[in-house]
């Protein structure tokens, strides 16, 4: 058996902890908090309550949650914390993490194999962050004769552009990071981006398989968005808007993948072929050529890609559910309103010991909110679930068979969507003043 | 706020155009030239045009562009980019800009433009697709004729004959 570290003694560990709190505590007097100070100096405090605020009462406002609550309030309306934290990119890239390893876990069972098995003891539940720790410590290579400048930016525009489709997805009434009201030709307009990126990777790595793997998506890419853009021209007929939220309501009593399930088989094969996902991975084939246009990526430049790709899948899903399959729409499975007696009395933890009463902003969330987004997460896990299925079964479709279905299938079929979506307007069954 | 936008789109859409044209390599010419373009969809946007801002990326920036940049990739650099050095062309160019820029800069000047104020709201793309629908039928009528005879022709001339096709499996 073999022993990682041969020379350990335990005396050596506590005094290199020893070391190391001494330094921080001197480091800490001499340059802390002399920089605390003079940064306190500049930063107007906000009064409130008629008292000014300080970093102090931040420890009191947490003993007293009916100080905290509405500051946590407040804080989840900001743009900030939409950003960063719900609607947008912590969310999704949650997300977009389960959905690695829920990916590799199905895949081995589906090809009976075992999968991430030792990390973290339980079915190798921590094997993502064991490989993001070794995509972050890994040495980034870059090629002799990369396009350098071209190069280091591939990976950040690739994340950045799926983030910034990440942002048009509305989550839950109200909760979306960019509610414009073109929303529709937004998505359009941020698909467009994924090509260009792709086919500058491809030549800034200088090399051959990156460049093959980069003309092999602009194809595949460029010629699947028309039959994308065509299929959801239909539900923009039956809705009459753009705004993505406005689609959703638009979906209360039925979801449109009744009345138009062509466009939505034709959308999902468009997602297929645009997230570059088996059967139409032709760019990143890896048994053909290497890993395509990721073959000179190395070290966390591959990791941003991978999360930029997998922020890509989950907003595709996401969009397809918006569209299609009635957004955050569904049945209550959240009690609808707080009962009256919360509001009035407070929560009752333990009888006759402890009382939380007359909280201002107790329902933290509203319920409509959670509610939606329970049902908003449970229909984008299962179309992510239809997204990785093919994986583990279908074999790679050749070239010309790829630009064939796009150019000759699909395109014909999403204009039959257009003309159905037309017949039930113009019958007036549903659009403006229709039946339904 | 909005005149600090419009000096930085200004200044961005004229320094990657004047990058796109100056630029040794051909790609980052290309990249220079998306600039252009979203910067001018930049400017719709300050219009107040958002439509038109996200067609011109969605169609320029997005597809045109990816177009230019294919091409520069497939062809061989020194077919196309022989320099050649030779002062009398480059002045008589930037001579012929600048009347260019300085009459048209007249017309604009003059014909109170500057001088329009106006409270109205900008147009709504419905109503802009209602006229299209009622109006301009013929206009709607002959663009999508033009637009379905191109999408044709471009899956006739894309269509492989058979007899390449079998050439091919029997090798």
């Amino acid at each position: 058996m073999s022993v990682i570290a041969p020379k350990f003694r335990l005396g050596y560990l506590v005094k290199g902890i020893t070391d190391n709190i001494f330094w921080i505590i001197v480091l800490l007097t001499l340059i802390g908090i002399p920089v605390v100070q003079i940064v306190l100096i500049y930063i107007d405090f906000p009064v409130i309550d008629g008292e000014i605020w300080n970093p102090f009462r931040v420890f009191d406002a947490m003993t007293h949650p009916e100080r905290a609550l509405p500051l946590v309030k407040n804080f989840m309306q900001t743009d900030l914390f939409k950003v960063v934290a719900f609607p947008g990119f912590g969310f999704a890239a949650l997300i977009a993490a389960t959905v690695i390893f829920v990916e590799r876990k199905m895949l081995a069972k589906l090809q009976l194999r075992i999968g991430p098995f030792y990390c973290g003891k339980v079915e190798g539940i921590l094997q993502l962050m064991a490989d993001g720790l070794k995509l972050i410590s890994k040495e980034i290579i870059i090629p002799a004769k990369a396009d350098k400048p071209l190069f280091w930016a591939v990976p950040v525009l690739f994340a950045a552009t799926a983030g910034a489709f990440v942002a048009l997805i509305p989550v839950a009434p109200g909760w979306v990071v960019a509610d414009i009201d073109l929303g529709l030709l937004a998505v359009f307009a941020v698909i467009g981006f994924f090509p260009i990126i792709t086919v500058l990777a491809g030549w800034a790595s200088n090399s051959k398989f990156p460049f093959i793997g980069g003309i092999r998506a602009l194809y595949q890419m460029v010629s699947f968005e028309i039959p994308l853009i065509l299929s959801l021209l239909g539900i923009v007929m039956l809705t009459g808007t753009l705004n993505l939220s406005e689609i959703v309501e638009s979906q209360v009593n039925f979801p449109w993948i009744i009345f138009m399930p062509i466009g939505a088989i034709v959308f999902f094969i468009c997602i297929l072929a645009e997230l570059e996902r088996i059967p139409f991975d032709l760019p990143e084939a890896e048994s053909e050529i290497v890993a395509g246009w990721l073959t000179e990526l190395s070290g966390m430049m591959y990791g941003l890609v991978q999360l930029g790709s997998y922020l890509k899948l989950y907003a595709f899903a996401a969009l397809f559910v918006v569209l299609f399959l009635g957004g955050w729409n569904g049945p209550w499975v959240y009690p609808i309103e707080p009962i009256a007696e919360v509001i009035t009395d407070g929560i009752v933890i333990m009888p006759d010991a402890l009382v939380i009463k007359d909280i201002p902003g107790l329902p933290l969330l509203p319920q409509e909110m959670i509610n939606g987004t329970i049902w908003f997460i449970l229909k984008t896990a299962a179309v992510i679930f239809f997204i990785l299925l093919p994986r583990g079964v279908f074999p790679r479709v050749r070239i010309d068979l790829l630009l064939k279905i796009g150019w000759y299938k699909l395109i014909v079929l999403a204009f039959v969507n257009i003309f159905i979506a037309l017949a039930l307007v113009y019958s007036g069954i549903i659009g403006p003043g229709g039946i339904l | 706020m909005v005149d600090t936008l419009f000096l930085g789109i200004a200044v961005l859409t004229i320094v990657s155009a004047i990058a796109a044209l100056e630029m040794r390599s051909l790609i980052y010419g290309g990249l220079a030239l998306m600039g252009t373009l979203g910067g001018i969809a930049g400017f719709f946007i300050l219009l107040d045009s958002p439509f038109v801002a996200l067609f011109q990326i969605a169609v320029y920036v997005g597809s045109i562009a990816v177009l230019i940049l294919f091409v520069i990739m497939l062809v061989k650099r020194e077919l196309i980019f022989q320099k050649k050095e030779d002062p009398k062309r480059r002045y008589a160019g930037i001579g012929l800009m600048l009347i260019i820029m300085i009459s048209l800069g007249a017309v604009i000047f003059n014909s109170g433009i500057s001088s329009i104020t106006t409270d109205e709201p900008s147009v709504d793309y419905r109503e802009i697709g209602k006229d299209f629908l009622t109006y301009y039928w013929p206009a709607l009528v002959v663009m999508a004729l033009v637009l379905s005879s191109s999408i044709t022709g471009a899956l006739v001339l894309a269509r492989r004959h058979d007899g390449v096709e079998d050439e091919q499996r029997t090798d």
